[in-house]
């Protein structure tokens, strides 16, 4: 084992459902240190969520082990302060929001002296506050889920647990996650969120991992993994020509088409002065586009069979 | 444990199970009254009003016959209470976020459990006595031992809902109340019958007879209850059947046998708590 400091230490954790079948999960060994906003990503089938359902003792490791905060995965106390919001979420239709949340306050251990007032911020960050009286069994899916996220962040979880965490919600209720999950970064929070919405990992994640058939086939940050940039697109607001040839050529391979210049194989740092060069010369710039390959384009060559 | 428990009553008072349980003893308790009400005040064919004496036996009679019928409505009651708590709730999802909480399995079935036989055995105990204060007010009569009665009538409840529970670990809820309802069902079954071996003084059907009061102890329950109910001169008069069927004990079962069943719940329910805790979400 690692460090016992780690929001997340694992050695060689495995999951195997039947002895003659593949694993679903097999010797995942993975260090998520506190603080970090980490992006699980596969396809679905990939073990995404057993993984996390091993952490939050949901499910028996066949085999492995595994650390939340350097106590054991086996026992509950493991759980203390960690919230999860599963992918498959259901609350009780017959409570509101408010005794949904106040059962869990009281499983978690938030004192009694503040649990209203803690009740109180979990409804209004996820936008339920008005509807904290009625019955859930009379809520969409959308703000069912939002409930969800609502009882994962009860009580200032120092690791929150984050099960495709937009699959119910409309895009405006995308970007309400998309600020609390920056919200969380920015108070230290650990966030391990299983996805397959690469956009939203993207905007998010400090770290990502790729899972694909129960193994990670690549760990690291996002530049890390996704790769440096390969350039840029300058788009003119007139028709380019030999003068922008000229001005760029120092920079890197100089491509003309119409009011845009493909100019590849430029370091990030050179960017401002190419501009510079670009505008010495009395052009004007509408856009500077980097050419870089997207998680999308990296995942899918990852997740491709004969890799 | 407790906030288990306590959320496991308020979920059985929502769900709509405890104004169902209400308005219906009010409804039984209402008949009751009226059914008792008329028997004390019938007439032979010839216009005799019916003897003291007779009053007594035939309402002696219909009191445990009632308790019979009561005794069905507790299993059942037991059985579909229990049935969904563990499996189907778990892969329904409702259970995900609470299991994912600082506690352990163990607790959480403990505190289910400790819920549901304390909502079985206030329910048993109010709808009981309600029918037995209805009995006293319209015909004066009141069995030998209501307590000790309405205590194994609880237990024979508590039983099926322990096997209930047990079932629930793996089990859809339809399947674990039936194969508990249908457990309690061959128990009573296998008490009548073991009943001829008494009264034929059958070793073998004896002896059937307590080996299924030893795997499910519902029939021993009964025959417990209806050995409470029973006034001396009744005993093993069985509505005219003699010591034959389920309506009558000339000797109840001996007292090791409820300390054998509550032995017997707690270890299904231990089971139940070690099969839960291995099984996963």
């Amino acid at each position: 084992m690692h460090s016992n400091k780690a929001a997340i230490d694992s050695l060689q954790l495995t999951k195997a459902y039947r002895s003659n079948d593949p694993p679903a999960v097999a010797d995942l060994t993975l260090k998520i240190e506190a603080g970090c906003v980490f992006g699980f990503l596969g396809p679905n089938g990939a073990g995404k969520t057993t993984v996390l359902k091993m952490l939050l003792g949901l499910t028996r490791p066949s085999s492995g082990k595994a650390l939340l905060f350097g106590r054991p995965i086996d026992r509950p106390h493991s759980r203390e302060r960690v919230g999860y919001l599963p992918e498959l979420f259901r609350y009780p239709p017959w409570l509101t929001p408010r005794e949904v949340l106040d059962y869990h306050a009281a499983l978690a251990g938030v004192p009694h002296a503040g649990r209203m007032t803690e009740i109180e911020r979990v409804l209004s960050m996820v936008g339920l506050a008005s509807r904290a009286a009625d019955r859930t069994g009379t809520f969409s899916k959308g703000m069912q889920q939002r409930l969800g996220l609502a009882v994962a962040l009860l009580g200032h979880p120092r690791l929150v647990f984050l099960d495709e965490p937009t699959s119910a919600l409309d895009p405006l209720g995308r970007v309400d996650v998309r600020d609390i999950v920056r919200g969380l970064r920015d108070e230290s929070t650990t966030v391990f969120i299983n996805s397959h919405l690469l956009t939203e990992v993207e905007q998010l994640c400090d770290r990502v991992a790729f899972f694909r058939k129960g193994r990670i086939v690549a760990d690291g940050s996002i530049d890390g993994i996704v790769g440096s940039s390969r350039g840029v697109r300058i788009k003119l607001d007139t028709q380019a020509n030999g003068v922008a040839t000229n001005a760029l050529r120092a920079f890197g391979q100089v491509r003309i088409d119409g009011d845009t210049i493909a100019l590849s194989e430029i370091t990030t740092a050179q960017v401002p002065d190419a501009v510079a060069a670009l505008v010495a010369r009395g052009m004007r710039i509408r856009a500077v586009i980097p050419l870089s390959r997207t998680l999308e384009q990296r995942f899918l060559e990852l997740m491709d069979d004969k890799c | 444990m407790l906030t288990i428990a306590l959320d496991t009553i308020r979920e059985v008072s929502r769900r709509k199970f405890a104004p169902a349980a209400i308005a219906l003893t009010a409804l039984v308790t209402i008949l009751t009254g009226w059914g008792f009400w008329s028997l004390a005040r019938l007439h032979t064919a010839n216009g005799r009003p019916l003897s003291f004496v007779e009053v007594r036996s035939t309402t002696a009679f219909l009191v445990i016959f009632g308790a019979f019928l009561f005794s069905f409505v507790l299993a059942f009651g037991g059985a579909i209470i229990s049935a969904p708590l563990l499996s189907t709730d778990l892969e329904s999802g409702l259970l995900l976020p609470v299991l994912a909480r600082p506690i352990s399995r163990v607790s959480f079935v403990a505190g289910k459990a400790a819920a549901l036989i304390v909502v079985i055995g206030i329910y048993s105990a109010v709808t009981a006595f309600l029918q037995l204060f209805a009995v006293r007010l319209t015909t004066g009569y009141v069995p030998p031992h209501p307590f000790a009665a309405v205590g194994a009538l609880w237990m024979l409840a508590t039983v099926v809902l322990a096997f209930g529970l047990a079932l629930s670990v793996q089990l859809p809820a339809l399947a674990s109340s039936l194969i508990a309802v249908t457990a309690f069902g061959v128990s009573w079954m296998v008490g009548v019958v073991s009943s001829f071996g008494i009264a034929y003084h059958n070793a073998m059907l004896i002896r059937v007879g307590i080996l299924s009061q030893l795997l499910v102890p519902t029939d021993a329950m009964w025959r417990f209850a209806v050995y409470q109910l029973e006034p001396v001169a009744m005993l093993g008069h069985n509505g005219g059947f003699g010591p034959l069927g389920p309506f009558s004990v000339v000797s109840p079962p001996p007292i090791a046998m409820v300390w054998w069943t509550v032995a017997w719940i707690a270890v299904v329910l231990t089971v139940a708590a070690g099969a839960f805790s291995r099984r996963d979400a």
